[in-house]
């Protein structure tokens, strides 16, 4: 029954393959052909920093291996950001920066300078290509430019594929020169600002005295880093990543707007002290990454440890969760947790009269600090382009530091906690 | 990828499509050699990233998890679900591009068991490829479905590469052999090139592990069992599976390869043999095809 029609199947078949090869169907590739991102991105601390970010890629694609992607970054910050002061029970007045003007800071207030307003573009440009079948190099530029400061760097990475792409090795270096120039020139280390109190005969008289704490020329900083990668496929589920990095960093890394409060016995601030860094910082990191595929879902999972002669050890868990929803859409949750330690020269604040250490800052950047991240992303299309919008809450709790001398009074809040929001929006125009 | 000179002929060596690829070239010229490759690698990963079953987001991700929706589709892919709707009317529903599904409870390894028969139920509704709506412009399939072009797909694009290579190989008069694990295409374009030797993978054979065939001109394509199989109480089960009854195809061939004028035609021509299970072989003789068939 069944091998009567039997007879002429491989004749109906072969019509089949002939109508399915016939047809050559045109390979459909995108080569050689520009692709754009777009995003904007909105940050905000309530009541200190505000930010405003468009960030622009476009890569090309040359010959199926090489590339060229273009980035452009525009940042515009407003608002106030925590000059290291301790929060008083009396109004403070503080100079501002460029030396023009002052600010006033009300009782059991952490102060905050105002004067915070910028803008800054980036411009960054990368080239790669592969090199062998196996290997693969890029090598790129970045300039970044805002009113007080400015950064040029480059930057050049080899990698290798062994065990049929499965083991990715790669090194990295890259090189970068900053240079600072706060308005009102830098402040010289531990040396005490001055206030304009009625005391000064005239504004010279202000401007000398203001001038003696000033140092003359521009702030340099020379950051140099190694990166080493590796990057394993476990199998068709699972990647591996991990990250070793050494920064070395050199010249003007003292914050030139932030001073610690020098106080009294009853915690009364007596005056305030410029913050003095040390000049050089050097740095390593490890990361490591797992990226696993679910059925329909993506697990990404990392770890960062960082640790510096700076005594600033920091750990960080991230973890990414994209779900599938439908064929085109996936939602994200997000969440990290963040510890770090002090660094060995973090003080809240001066006693008056004792010895001052040969360096200190009360930067709460560089204090001991938890902070944790929840966030959502969802991506969908809008007509056939990929969109994503990204929300994130951010909130850090400072913990009190080892270098507390005297009591202080829980109303003055020592160590404020930061909350910070974050909307980003990004459409990929392909 | 790997470019290995030999005594008259140059070896292209990949990795694609879940097998060892090979593209064997009599010429002399390192050249033309490098344009060959670079062409059928790039045909072939580009296939594999629309197709595999494998890959995030490509088509057949989309087209797997669209659950009950349209999805846009191009005329490569209408072309192919084309395909695989002849091989589904021509073996009377026995070659269905849908019955992956049973791959979930079916494992085609040593000390497995057959799945219990509340299992398979459950899964034949979502069998068949007449449940697909498809047309030049979009594909939609009902939610829990699953399609797979692993079973047409490595054949075709064995053919495409072949098809690809020739207007570069014709003229210089250089003669070829695409191989992607066991499944190839000649040409010849001298008479004075010898044919080549291709060892055809076939079961663990007492006699000979691998059967060495001479080819010039066409093509061969293998379908069987020859490692992905398990016996339990007394019967083999291989992993040819029936769609319609959702269990193996009991009493194929261990494997059976056929030669024909293209690849995807001796593919499906093996594929359908071995779907008719011990008679496979006089389903191959009726259709007056070449063959060579292990039980």
């Amino acid at each position: 029954m069944q091998l009567k029609k039997n007879l002429n199947v491989a004749e109906k078949l072969a019509l089949a393959t002939a109508t399915l090869l016939g047809a050559t169907a045109q390979a459909e590739t995108v080569k050689d052909e520009w692709q754009f991102v777009g995003s904007i991105l909105t940050y905000s601390e309530p009541d200190r920093v505000s930010a405003l970010e468009t960030i622009f890629t476009a890569d090309k694609a040359f010959d199926d291996t090489a590339k060229l992607s273009y980035k452009i970054v525009l940042d515009s910050l407003t608002g106030a950001s925590a000059n290291g002061a301790i929060a008083q029970d009396d109004v403070q007045t503080f100079t501002r920066p460029s030396g023009n003007g002052q600010y006033i800071i009300q009782p059991q207030e952490t102060p905050l300078d105002d004067t915070f307003k910028d803008t800054r573009a980036q411009f960054s440009v990368n080239w790669s290509d592969r090199l062998t079948e196996d290997s693969q190099y890029t090598i790129g530029t970045n300039l970044s430019r805002e009113y007080d400061y400015q950064s040029i760097g480059i930057s050049g990475e080899l990698a290798r594929d062994f065990d049929r792409k499965n083991t990715t090795l790669s090194i990295g270096l890259s090189y970068a020169n900053d240079s600072v120039s706060p308005e009102g020139g830098r402040p010289l280390g531990f040396s005490s600002m001055v206030i304009d109190n009625g005391q000064f005969d005239d504004e010279q008289d202000y401007r000398n005295a203001f001038n003696a704490t000033r140092i003359s020329g521009d702030g340099s900083i020379d950051t140099t880093e190694l990166l080493l990668g590796w990057t394993q496929i476990i199998n068709r589920r699972m990647i591996m990543q991990m990250n070793y990095g050494y920064a070395d960093v050199k010249g003007y890394l003292t914050d030139p707007f932030k001073v610690l409060s020098v106080i009294d016995s009853s915690a009364t601030a007596k005056f305030y002290l410029y913050e003095n860094r040390p000049e050089s910082k050097k740095q390593h990191s490890f990361f490591a990454l797992t990226k696993y595929h679910l059925n329909d879902s993506i697990i990404d999972f990392s770890y960062r440890y960082i640790d510096s002669d700076w005594d600033i050890k920091s750990h960080t868990l991230d973890l990414r969760w994209r779900l599938f929803a439908g064929k085109n859409s996936y939602w994200e949750p997000h969440v990290r947790y963040y510890q770090q330690s002090a660094a060995d020269f973090y003080y809240p604040y001066f006693v008056e009269g004792t010895i001052l250490p040969e360096f200190g800052s009360a930067d709460y950047r560089i204090g001991e600090m938890d902070t944790y991240t929840i966030g959502l992303k969802y991506g969908f299309l809008i007509g056939d382009n990929r969109t994503e919008v990204r929300a994130e809450y951010y909130h850090q709790t400072p913990k009190s530091s080892s270098n507390e001398q005297v009591i202080i009074t829980e109303d003055l809040n020592l160590y404020p906690s930061v909350d910070a929001f974050t909307l980003q929006f990004t459409y990929y125009f392909d | 990828m790997q470019i290995t000179q030999h005594r008259n002929y140059f070896k292209i060596a990949f990795n694609a499509m879940a097998s060892p690829c090979e593209i064997l070239l009599f010429s002399d010229s390192h050249n033309l050699v490098k344009v060959v490759a670079k062409i059928a690698i790039d045909e072939t990963k580009r296939f594999e990233n629309k197709f595999s079953r494998y890959l995030y987001n490509n088509l057949c991700w989309q087209i797997n998890r669209s659950e009950g929706k349209k999805v846009k589709i191009d005329l490569e892919t209408f072309n192919l679900l084309e395909y695989a709707n002849n091989l589904y009317q021509m073996s009377e529903k026995l070659f269905d591009i849908t019955a992956g599904v049973l791959n979930k409870i079916w494992h085609f390894k040593k000390d497995a068991h057959p799945p219990s028969q509340s299992s398979i139920d459950e899964l034949l509704p979502f069998i068949g490829f007449h449940q697909i709506d498809y047309a030049k412009k979009y594909f939609c399939m009902p939610k829990g479905m699953q399609v797979d072009f692993g079973g047409i797909g490595k054949e075709y694009i064995v053919d495409r590469v072949a098809q690809l290579i020739t207007p570069i190989c014709e003229p210089e008069e250089v003669s070829f052999l695409v191989n992607f694990g066991g499944d190839l295409v000649a040409k010849n374009f001298n008479s004075l090139h010898p044919a080549w030797h291709v060892g055809v993978e076939n079961i663990e054979s007492h006699r000979c592990s691998e059967k060495l065939i001479n080819i010039s001109q066409g093509a061969v394509a293998t379908s069987g069992s020859t490692k992905r199989f398990f016996d339990y109480q007394g019967q083999r089960y291989a992993h040819i599976l029936n769609p319609i009854t959702g269990k193996p195809v009991m009493g194929a061939p261990r494997s059976v390869s056929v030669f024909a004028g293209n690849c995807s035609l001796a593919g499906g021509m093996s594929s359908l043999a071995q779907l008719q299970g011990k008679n496979a072989e006089i389903f191959l003789k009726n259709a007056e095809v070449e063959y060579l068939c292990y039980w």
